[in-house]
């Protein structure tokens, strides 16, 4: 696995302060923050950003980090010593978020998509040294002694055809779970999740009892998975509707036309009025994504120009320059 | 490692559901306190349920999942998550609307 240097991924020397550190992570978890930045890479950064803060910000974790030493690089190979954490004495238990609500790291296997979704799914290296099975990991590990369910989540990527006609996704879930030996272990599981239609952007999908099973004989917690639909390049969605953006030719607007408007249904007819104008929106009841009630579709018309680019085009340019008594300039007075 | 594959049905968390205040906070990884500022600031609507608890359409857990996102890591209050949330909606919906003026005028 490759070396984590901590410091430079929070952009701090190695003498930083608890307070300089804090208003560090702030400065950067605001930048990266997956609900609110617009980079590309928020996502990876920010969970860069995080793991590099929980190890700082503990004292012990920092302490024994800093014992790796300073010459190590970034991405450099790694392993941990042997005697990794002896001698330590552990006060502090897993981070806060981890107490519950324990995370899933969910990746579509084959082209399902999928992404990682919390803020404990960190790095190897952050596993291998604070991880389950980390003399870290067991101090207060559970501090309801392991009776408690766990709720596991993760977030899945689907097309917005998917959403319209549900859909099948095989997920790679990483789990903790308690070993024979009492130890914290991560265990993969493949499972395969049927998606009914109709899920919407930000929808929570939720597999009853197959979250963390809980210590003690205890009923295991939920798996829930945060539907993101991914950008169509034909609709925009809206909740459950979507709008389309329909070419016309101008006869068609202005004399009124049926035309075959996609749907995420299938083809349907649709009538233009007749005068109609690029920017008017047209509503196809029922044929957004299926719910209760069902969303519409939204035909929003553009009227396309013909190029004047044969002589026939032209002549009939020029017919309408000289037949039509039309001003679309008068609005503006001019 | 041991490998596993299982199939789920699922069931989607939609706007015919209510769920227990007790486990929007798990779900959302928010306390109790902070819910219930939030529906103060009128951010989430709750019912009392025939106990003593509250009951919260599930049609909200996406918003206060963002809520609880802001609070835990950018150490915002509730007021200023809530304040937040209000402007990132704002601005995707402004988004969507030049998203559409741009369809418009650059074609599909």
């Amino acid at each position: 696995m490759e070396y984590r240097d901590y410091y430079k991924v929070l952009g701090v020397e190695r003498s930083v302060t608890a307070d300089a550190l804090k208003t560090a992570y702030r400065r950067l978890a605001r930048k990266y923050h997956p609900d609110v930045s617009k980079e590309s890479n928020a996502e990876a950064r920010f969970k860069e950003v995080q793991e590099a803060y929980e190890v700082l910000k503990d004292p012990e974790k920092r302490a024994a980090y800093d014992q790796l030493g300073a010459n190590w690089k970034s991405g450099e190979q790694f392993r941990p010593p042997p005697d990794w954490g002896a001698g330590y004495e552990f006060s502090g238990g897993p981070p806060p978020g981890a107490r519950r609500g324990r995370t899933s790291r969910a990746q579509g296997a084959g082209n399902s998509g999928g992404a990682q979704f919390s803020q404990e799914q960190f790095s190897d290296f952050f596993s291998s040294l604070f991880g389950g099975g980390s003399p870290f990991a067991e101090a207060g590990a559970e501090e309801d002694g392991g009776r408690a369910a766990r709720d596991h989540h993760a977030r899945v990527d689907i097309q917005l055809e998917e959403a319209f006609h549900g859909t099948t996704r095989t997920l790679e879930l990483r789990r903790p779970s308690l070993g024979a030996d009492g130890r914290v272990e991560l265990t993969n599981h493949t499972v395969r999740v049927t998606i009914p239609a109709g899920v919407t952007e930000g929808q929570l999908i939720r597999l009853a009892g197959q979250g963390a099973a809980a210590g003690g004989g205890g009923p295991a917690g939920d798996l829930y998975l945060e539907a993101h639909i991914l950008p169509d390049p034909r609709y925009a969605l809206d909740g459950r509707d979507v709008t389309l953006t329909l070419p016309l030719a101008p006869w068609e607007a202005a004399l009124g036309a049926s035309v075959t408007v996609p749907t995420l249904g299938g083809s349907v007819s649709m009538q233009i009025p007749a005068g109609s104008q690029t920017g008017q929106k047209l509503r196809l009841r029922g044929r957004g994504l299926p719910g209760n009630p069902p969303g519409d579709e939204y035909v929003q018309l553009k009227i396309v120009l013909p190029p004047a680019s044969s002589a026939e085009a032209k002549a009939v340019y020029e017919e309408m320059r000289a037949k039509l008594a039309f001003n679309p300039r008068a609005d503006l007075g001019v | 490692m041991v490998r596993i594959t299982q199939v789920y049905e699922a069931h989607l968390v939609g706007e015919g559901d209510w769920i227990s205040a007790t486990e929007v906070c798990q779900l959302c990884r928010i306390d109790l306190a902070a819910v219930q500022e939030l529906a103060e600031l009128g951010v989430v609507v709750g019912v009392r349920d025939s106990g003593a608890g509250w009951q919260m359409p599930a049609s909200t857990l996406p918003r206060l999942r963002i809520v609880g996102a802001l609070m835990r890591d950018l150490g915002v209050n509730a007021s200023g998550a809530a304040l937040a949330l209000e402007l990132l909606e704002t601005q995707r919906v402004l988004e969507r609307r030049i998203a559409d003026l741009e369809r418009l005028a650059n074609g599909h």
